[in-house]
């Protein structure tokens, strides 16, 4: 598990001004937490490819945005995030849930294709990424935004357990 | 039936320091009027989220107004971000739905329930209090003013004739451009 706050409180250091995505089970503490804090202005879409332009235009506008939403909502949006923030190498960090996980464990009953395709995927376009497990992986988030910065180009963490 | 390349003309006669947002047909034409930093084509992009892309510039930009000049087929592929524009409204966004009924680029193709949608009242039912239909010159002139001041987000549908550009392209890539864009406005 990863502590909710630990999480928002890294993104305030990091100086994201604005959170835009789509809930899901995994990230329910995290909303939870955005919603009531002043200090990150929360954006929820319908749709998760109407993040990525959201981010992008927000990011031209001059603005800090980070994009939170889950590996099927990360499917979903595959032209969105490559006729957006990848065509415009805009230096995005995205929190991804990773739903299914443990289906892709030996042993496990069913896999979740949401879980089979996402890291594949990633891979396939080209957006470098870190599994944060808990607490102690917290670093990655900085690196994250460390990577983006050196490179202008959009970067993952990968949120692999529920936010608590 | 407006034509299109006089509503553009008139808009860029009128235009101040506002930021304009273009894509598919519309994108080229507007290039000819106006081609400056205030300006982003929102091509070799993504289609349908150039509504979103102006949404987040004009929150991110609180006291310019951003004017996005966008189409039917572009609006269905993101109908969502109508509500989104409601539920979280930018007083400083106008979207236009340039609505000619065809995808134009592509050889105009009938968009999926051309002349059976009304744009402006699914703008009004996603909770968008100002959207309007524009289908006379009467009727554009009366509402110009609208596309630059009122409280936003306003929608405004251009019923327009059907045209014939092709695909859009610009020299610069729609990574120059957006650093153009973000470079006049950050500093």
């Amino acid at each position: 598990m990863v502590q909710a706050k630990l999480i928002l409180d890294e993104l305030k250091r990091q100086r994201v001004t604005h959170v835009v995505g789509v809930p899901d089970n995994g990230s329910r503490a995290l909303f939870e937490q955005l919603f009531a804090d002043p200090d990150l202005d929360l954006i929820l879409v319908s749709r998760e490819g109407e993040a990525f332009g959201m981010a992008a235009g927000l990011w031209v506008g001059g603005a800090h945005p980070l994009v939170l939403i889950q590996n099927t909502g990360f499917l979903e949006a595959g032209d969105a995030f490559r006729g957006t923030v990848y065509n415009m190498a805009i230096p995005l960090v995205m929190l991804i849930g990773y739903r299914g996980y443990k289906t892709l464990q030996p042993g496990a009953p069913r896999v979740d294709t949401a879980a089979s395709f996402f890291e594949p995927t990633l891979k396939a376009w080209d957006i470098p990424y870190t599994l944060l497990f808990d607490d102690k992986d917290l670093p990655q988030i900085s690196a994250a935004f460390a990577k983006v910065a050196a490179t202008s180009m959009p970067a993952a963490v990968v949120l692999v357990e529920e936010t608590t | 039936m407006l034509d299109k390349y006089t509503c553009l003309e008139k808009l860029a006669a009128r235009r101040g320091d506002e930021l304009v947002v273009t894509t598919m047909s519309v994108s080229v034409p507007w290039s000819r009027l106006s081609d400056g930093p205030g300006d982003f084509a929102a091509v070799d992009s993504a289609m349908g989220h150039a509504a979103a892309f102006a949404h987040g510039l004009a929150l991110a930009q609180p006291r310019r107004r951003v004017i996005a000049l966008s189409g039917d087929g572009s609006t269905l592929m993101g109908l969502g971000t109508l509500v989104n524009l409601a539920q979280r409204p930018a007083p400083n966004l106008t979207l236009v739905i340039v609505e000619n009924g065809t995808y134009e680029v592509t050889g105009s193709q009938p968009v999926p329930g051309a002349g059976l949608i009304d744009y402006a009242a699914i703008a009004r039912g996603a909770g968008i209090k100002s959207a309007h239909t524009i289908e006379t010159e009467a009727q554009f002139e009366e509402l110009l003013p609208l596309h630059f001041s009122g409280p936003g987000p306003v929608v405004l549908v251009w019923k327009i004739a059907q045209g014939s550009e092709g695909v859009p392209k610009f020299a610069a890539s729609v990574r120059d451009r957006g650093r153009r864009m973000r470079q006049a406005l950050t500093g």
